[in-house]
């Protein structure tokens, strides 16, 4: 007994662990696909094609069966089968080679556009999942959401007009909020406007946007304009995005008599020693951790400085109200102020 | 009222709130917050505080620099952790002067003089009462310094302090500042360590919290260490350096728990806690004389006696059951031995050995008992004569009689540090454990809490050891 070869038990072992690896690891994982695969079904490919004639058409672009199946990452003959399926439910009219959406089609397009929109809202509000997670876990869950499901969401969020990346939100009629902007890299320089929308596809470039801390509810000036580069000021920071970025922020662009604050900051950026107003809250921070902010002091108008500096750097202490509170650094980027 | 004037008041109602638009609540709410900061201005008069702020403002600079702020952490909790050890010798030896040597004799002889029958008397009194008896000697002296002391330094204000020079740390891990107050709290109990998450506001950096807890080495913990480092590792190098060397094992352990809770917590935050809610704000007190005596009757009432009284609950039995184990026969051998025997092979793989598994599994109502247990089973496997007999626990005053009982068992180095290393990552005690139910109210983070440590537990001895054999 208790005789075996150190070797061969630390083989089984390290072969065991690959197994459980290869099994588990998130998202790849070979467990996870058979168990993802089972579910995609008929109605999720219906409602991935209704979406997509629908943004689309929004967009004054007509599509034809070929560029359906180009676009859509489903197998082709479900995608066919599910197009015949909705024209027999006439969801969508086809005319020759060309595909359109009916009324009743839109209307259903319209119901998923307003689950992903509310789910996106919910995210940003109620969890803490990352900016850039919110799209992928829309998409799964728009399929998932019955209509009663989707009211009963938005009376919990206040009936929202607009979701987190600023995209409207339609309301159970079928009303929609108009989006009143220009793309930044349309924008001449001099300009003063609010950051209204940052577009979350392609996920490539929205994932450069937020790299870049750039916030919805931002005031910025377009300082500089040319074919290969963009620089506009904001909150104290200059940024500098390639055209194709600048295209997914719209911008509305506010009145001539609107002030543009020079000094207007983050407060991140305060050193020791500076002392400086509040202006007011980013709409980037959301739910309870705005009212906890707002609680602790941080509301239009108090004064606020360093009170201490971090052996590590982060997150720095800020004497407000005769308190010291601590806040990290990605809170205090969002918080805005006027050094004095 | 007919439904024709209802309905035009909803619609009315949803047209006006599509006029007011998204921001109006938040726009309400900060107006209503800057007037009452105005109000406040206008006419709440301040005494001038900066004298007093500024002996404040010393204090923080220093304890929160770059030059000594981590070293200063570090001697403090050195400082408590030293106190604790060494403080709570005395009181427990002489705890269990009384309650091991005195009273225990003194029923046993009371027991035979009414005629108690053999099996009655030694589960009530050398099962359920020498294992509540152990669990008080042991645990009551340390818990009743480690707290107050902690609460004395909480009261001072300087643990925000702590939390604040911290927190960069624990945002690399996925995890919240105040996790290290929890932490430290855990080396005194873990139980203890977990109630004070409570500290902790978003959901998701407290159930980290609550689970890598147990990587703090806790008091029931401490005096494992300490006795196996001395007779093992302590012996391999020159009488005079034991001493340093024994402790600076144990250190390593402890440090290494701090490893696994920073790694832990790292994993859970990229996996299974992912998108959580999480907010971080911290308010740093102003410093003020601790109450001290306030400070010491509650930390005494609230921490000390609820997790004392939680332990002897659990452990009474635990107790009972030892006894049991190596008293019922099955054929010619007690469970214990057909027990031991079954998992020697397994505890073999682990560099452990099967008496080592057993005494895991019947203690884990509380650490304390561990050594003990491990010791009589020995003695009975082994079958060299000492301690009082068949489930009753013992410990011997001497160091080297304890050592040599070990290795008569069969124990070697590596048996003695993966003893060690497991009684750093093994299951939380069931007061532990219970303590995570009530504070998670769920079992799915109960089972993963209590699972996770063992499973660690297994793959770091399994891996020590193989290589161990290799190299050896």
């Amino acid at each position: 007994m208790n005789t075996y070869n150190p070797i061969t038990a630390l083989a089984v072992f390290f072969a065991l662990s690959i197994l459980a690896y290869l099994l588990f690891r998130p998202n790849k994982g070979w467990f996870w696909l058979i168990k993802n695969s089972s579910v995609s079904n008929d109605k999720i490919v219906v409602e991935d094609v209704l979406k997509l004639l629908y943004h689309n058409e929004n967009a004054d672009k007509h599509l034809n069966i070929n560029d359906i199946i180009r676009t859509l990452k489903y197998n082709d003959r479900l995608i066919l089968e599910s197009i015949n399926k909705m024209s027999d439910h006439e969801l969508i009219s086809i005319q020759g080679d060309s595909v359109k959406l009916t009324k009743s089609g839109s209307d259903y397009a319209l119901r998923i556009v307003r689950a992903h929109r509310l789910w996106e809202k919910f995210l940003a509000e109620k969890t803490g999942f990352k900016e850039a997670e919110w799209h992928e876990r829309a998409e799964r869950m728009e399929h998932e959401l019955s209509k009663m499901d989707t009211d009963m969401l938005a009376s919990q969020l206040g009936n929202p007009q607009f979701d987190p990346h600023g995209d409207p939100i339609p309301t159970n009629t079928g009303k929609i909020a108009k989006v009143k902007g220009i793309p930044v890299s349309e924008l001449p320089i001099g300009t003063i406007g609010r950051i209204v929308n940052i577009k979350d596809k392609p996920e490539i470039i929205y994932k450069q946007i937020l790299a870049e801390n750039i916030h919805i509810g931002s005031v910025i000036r377009i300082m500089e304009k040319t074919p290969a580069r963009i620089e506009f000021h904001s909150e104290g920071e200059a940024f500098v995005l390639a055209p194709i970025m600048a295209g997914n922020i719209t911008v509305s662009v506010l009145e001539k008599d609107v002030v543009f604050e020079e000094n207007l900051a983050r407060l991140s950026i305060l050193k020791e020693n500076e002392t400086a107003k509040i202006i007011g809250i980013s709409k980037e921070i959301r739910g309870d951790s705005r009212r906890r902010l707002l609680d602790l002091g941080f509301v239009k108008g108090a004064e606020v400085k360093i009170d201490l500096l971090n052996p590590l750097g982060d997150p720095k202490a800020f004497l407000i109200k005769g308190t010291s509170i601590a806040l990290r650094q990605n809170q205090a980027s969002k918080i805005l102020i006027q050094k004095d | 009222m007919d439904t024709k004037k209802i309905d035009h008041i909803i619609s009315l109602s949803n047209d006006l709130r599509w006029q007011i638009g998204d921001e109006f609540h938040d726009n309400l709410a900060e107006g209503i917050y800057a007037d009452a900061a105005e109000i406040v201005k206008d006419s709440v008069h301040k005494k001038d505080e900066t004298g007093a702020f500024r002996i404040d403002a010393k204090i923080d600079k220093i304890i929160t620099s770059k030059i000594w702020g981590f070293p200063l952490m570090f001697l403090i909790l050195a400082v408590v952790l030293w106190l604790t050890i060494v403080g709570a010798n005395y009181p427990s030896a002489m705890l269990s002067g009384i309650l091991l040597d005195t009273i225990h004799p003194a029923l046993k002889g009371f027991a035979s003089t009414i005629g108690m029958p053999w099996w009655l008397d030694g589960f009530l009194i050398d099962g359920v009462y020498l294992a509540v008896a152990w669990v008080i000697a042991v645990m009551l002296p340390p818990m009743a310094i480690f707290f107050p002391l902690f609460t004395l330094l909480e009261d001072f204000g300087y643990l925000p302090r702590v939390a604040f020079n911290l927190d960069h740390l624990f945002k690399l891990s996925g995890a919240h500042g105040k996790q290290a107050l929890t932490m430290s709290m855990g080396f005194g109990c873990n139980a203890a360590g977990i109630v004070a998450t409570r500290i902790i506001d978003s959901p998701r950096e407290r159930l980290i919290a609550i689970i890598t807890n147990n990587f703090s080495l806790c008091n029931g913990r401490w005096p494992t260490q300490i006795l196996i480092a001395t007779i093992f590792v302590g012996a391999l190098v020159p009488a005079s350096y034991s001493g340093i060397m024994s402790l600076a094992a144990v250190i390593g352990i402890a440090v290494l728990g701090m490893i696994f809770m920073f790694l832990v917590s790292w994993g859970l935050s990229k996996t299974v806690l992912k998108g959580e809610v999480s907010t971080f704000n911290l308010e740093l007190p102003p410093y003020r004389p601790p109450r001290f005596w306030k400070t010491i009757y509650t930390s005494i009432i609230d921490r000390t006696l609820i997790v004392l009284w939680r332990a002897i609950v659990f452990a009474a039995p635990a107790g009972a059951v030892i006894w049991l184990i190596s008293n019922i026969y099955l054929g010619d051998a007690s469970v214990a031995s057909w027990l031991i025997d079954s998992l020697d092979g397994f505890g073999f793989l682990l560099g452990l050995n099967g008496v080592i598994l057993v005494a895991y599994i019947v203690a884990i109502p509380a650490n304390e008992i561990v050594i003990p247990t491990i010791l009589m089973l020995t003695v009975l496997v082994t079958g060299i004569s000492a301690g009082a007999g068949a489930g009753v626990m013992f410990e011997l005053d001497s160091v080297t009689a304890t050592g040599d009982i070990l290795r008569a068992g069969g124990w070697t180095l590596l048996t003695a540090i993966n003893l060690m290393l497991f009684s750093l990552l093994h299951n939380p005690c069931s007061t532990t454990i219970y303590t995570i139910y009530k504070e998670t109210k769920s079992v799915k983070w109960t089972l993963v809490a209590s699972i996770l440590p063992v499973i660690m537990g297994f793959v770091v001895t399994f891996l020590v050891a193989q290589i161990w054999r290799l190299l050896a």
